[in-house]
């Protein structure tokens, strides 16, 4: 039996609200914060006071000289230096760790790249070690509240189990459990469709802001993709929904990675572009690289890189209209490598866009690229780590301090 | 006569140009021409070489004023006879010969030729911090100090400071006049995006170009010049790329256009 929520319940949930607004908004004035979250200024400042005693929050005057005049009041701001996550971002050339400060800052980041046929264990070392440096560098003062990482491929909710990545295969071995392990910090790293994390990212802090309803399109050798349906990921009953790129479009066209024939990765992916643009597999550039080269070589000109742009942005445009009319998005984001592909390809998709979707949802769709760029996923990562600690900030922070999960290193 | 597709917006354009004649001597470039530019989009002018889109944009910014027509800037009749008083409506201007000051850094052209509005005074020091506010809200990561002259940016970073103006003196209005003419393809497209993210702000922005991936990437509405006339104004959304190349190539095409 259950009564309504307790005094606790609401006092948690409050310490959240407010930690997730200075965290997604920037620092705040306890005024703008009692009417953004429509609390009275002693709750606030009551609130206020457990974060600053957690060391999630500090008040200190605004950074920036204030334009008006008169003397300027304290604004709550995120302890950015001392509490944060770790973000991974693991494509399939290339790898990114970062240290994301509360507040959504990347402090602090190392790159790498992958070989396409690099063995698993190596691609877990050299995230393992990154991380670590990252913790190393932030020092003893700062905790880490959270890890996740971002993959291209499908994963299972309810225990982060890749179930199908062919672009990146990590045969037997669970990454998630890996790279906790290897770590060391009392922490799971959670594993996310990189799609998903792209699309949570551009809602909460990029192109999407203030945009409930959004579709995110990941461009990175394959296509994946992110829906965002009234302000929620849309997961389907695993969690492997959203895989736009294993949509048919072309029955009986170019063979997909998945089996089928025809899927929007099948026909617009990094591969078919490439072939189209008579650019040889294996060749230098690779990756985002190559394809950035045939939309480059487009436009000075090139005739065979804008006719693979054509057809490629053809088949694009076909997707598009199928989820306008499928999803009724306010907004469809362009990240990865489509983000080129878009803009390199804009007449063909937004034609295909006007002849093929219906007129009502056509209208007001937005067609954006991705305002975070090449870091959707990777902040999308971030995003995921800091959801334990939004949701209870006081209690996950104690349990992080308490002595007995000290990392042994 | 042009064909008007119904706009269907209650909006009030915050440029709104009707029946505009323009003649160089004898020589008459603009015929009749309609054109309004809505909050919050960007409108595409296209045309051929010598269509008179650079006339247009001349006329808009009071470099060569209109001999005929009229002229209403959000709602009201407006008189532009001089660049001054585009400024003052609230017009950027960033022309196809972009008008920057080599010798100057980046903090100076900014505030170049604005009298100081309001009686509001700004040092040196408020100013270098409001330039670089300016163009870290547009996101622009990549242009390094603010004390930098403008001889040493490259293309796109040129383009960038002349829309940063726009934003720092809160323009209603900027127009941009084929920004991507001399640009690689990786600046262009910083640009278009930070063209898209101006109208995302809630300022009309028209922008110039020739490739249609450009127009097609960010405007909301495509206006055709074809030989001195608007041939059609039309939601972009709702046409194809043929459709347009046909306006711009013949006046005419899909059901748009000029009547033959
Ligand atoms: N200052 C000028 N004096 C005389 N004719 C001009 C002048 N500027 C442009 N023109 C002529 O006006 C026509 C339109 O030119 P312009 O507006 O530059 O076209 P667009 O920008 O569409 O290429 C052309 O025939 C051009 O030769
Ligand atoms: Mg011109
Ligand atoms: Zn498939």
């Amino acid at each position: 039996m259950k009564g309504g929520p307790s005094q606790e319940d609401i006092r948690r949930h409050n310490l959240g609200t407010l930690l997730r607004f200075v965290h997604l908004r920037g620092p705040a004035s306890r005024a703008t914060l009692a009417e953004s979250l429509g609390l009275n200024r002693s709750t606030i400042m009551a609130l206020t006071a457990d974060l600053t005693a957690a060391g999630l929050v500090r008040e200190e005057l605004p950074r920036k000289p204030g334009r008006r005049a008169g003397r300027p009041s304290l604004v709550v701001r995120p302890e950015s230096t001392r509490v944060y996550v770790l973000a991974f971002d693991v494509g399939v050339d290339r790898l990114v760790v970062a240290r994301v400060g509360l507040g959504g800052e990347i402090m602090d980041r190392r790159e790498g790249t992958r070989d396409r046929d690099a063995e698993p264990g190596e691609l877990v070392g050299a995230l393992a070690a990154a991380a670590r440096s990252l913790v190393r560098k932030a020092g003893p003062a700062a905790v880490c509240v959270g890890a996740a990482a971002a993959f291209p491929g499908i994963v299972r909710r309810a225990d982060d189990t890749i179930m199908f990545g062919p672009n990146l295969d990590m045969g037997e071995m669970s990454l998630g459990d890996t790279l906790s392990r290897r770590l060391g910090l009392g922490l799971t790293v959670s594993i996310c469709n990189d799609a998903d994390l792209g699309a949570l990212a551009e809602h909460e802090r990029g192109a999407g802001v203030g945009c409930d309803n959004l579709i995110y399109l990941h461009g990175d050798v394959g296509v994946g993709g992110g829906i965002i349906v009234g302000g929620r990921l849309l997961g389907g009953e695993q969690g492997f929904g959203g895989e736009i790129g294993h949509m048919v479009v072309n029955p009986g066209g170019r063979l997909c990675s998945c089996g089928s024939k025809g899927c929007l990765e099948a026909e617009v992916g990094e591969r078919t572009l490439l072939a189209h643009a008579e650019r040889e597999e294996g060749a230098h550039p690779d990756g985002r690289a190559a394809v950035r080269a045939v939309v480059d070589a487009a436009d000075r000109g090139d005739i065979v890189a804008r006719e693979a742009l054509h057809r490629v942005g053809t088949w694009l445009g076909l997707g598009v209209a199928n989820l306008v009319n499928i999803f009724n998005p306010g907004l469809v984001v362009f990240g990865g490598t489509l983000r080129d592909v878009y803009l390199g390809s804009a007449a063909q998709v937004r034609s295909m866009l006007a002849t093929g979707a219906l007129a009502a949802p056509r209208e007001k769709v937005r067609l954006r690229t991705a305002e975070l760029g090449d870091d959707s996923t990777l902040v999308g990562a971030a995003e995921f780590a800091f959801a334990e600690v939004l949701a209870d900030p006081v209690q996950v922070l104690a349990r992080l301090r308490a002595p007995e999960n000290t990392p042994v290193s | 006569m042009a064909r008007w597709e119904p706009l269907g917006m209650s909006v009030t354009p915050v440029l709104d140009l009707r029946g505009i004649e323009k003649s160089y001597g004898s020589v008459k470039v603009l015929h009749d021409v309609c054109f309004t530019a809505y909050p919050g989009e960007v409108t595409a002018l296209v045309g051929d070489n010598g269509a008179g889109k650079t006339t247009l944009v001349k006329c808009i910014g009071g470099i060569h004023p209109h001999d005929r027509g009229e002229y209403r800037f959000e709602g009201r009749p407006a008189r532009v006879g001089n660049p001054r008083d585009a400024a003052a409506l609230g017009i950027e201007i960033v022309h196809q010969d972009l008008a920057l000051c080599e010798n100057l850094d980046i903090v100076q052209n900014l505030f170049l030729g604005r009298e100081r509005r309001r009686g509001l005074t700004l040092d040196e020091a408020a100013m270098e911090a409001l330039a670089a506010e300016t163009l870290s809200g547009l996101s622009v990561r990549t242009m390094g100090s603010v004390r930098q002259r403008i001889s040493n940016l490259s293309g796109g970073q040129r383009q960038t400071v002349a829309i940063a103006r726009a934003v720092l003196w809160d323009s209603r209005l900027v127009v941009l006049d084929e920004p991507a003419a001399a640009l690689g393809v990786a600046q262009t497209q910083q640009v278009l995006e930070l063209v898209r993210r101006l109208a995302d702000r809630g300022l009309a922005v028209v922008l110039i170009s020739h490739n249609m991936n450009d127009v097609f990437a960010v405007s909301d509405r495509i206006a055709a010049l074809y030989l001195g006339r608007m041939v059609a104004q039309v939601r972009t959304a709702d046409v194809t790329h043929r459709q347009v190349v046909e306006l711009i190539t013949s006046g005419t095409g899909g059901g748009l256009g000029l009547r033959r």
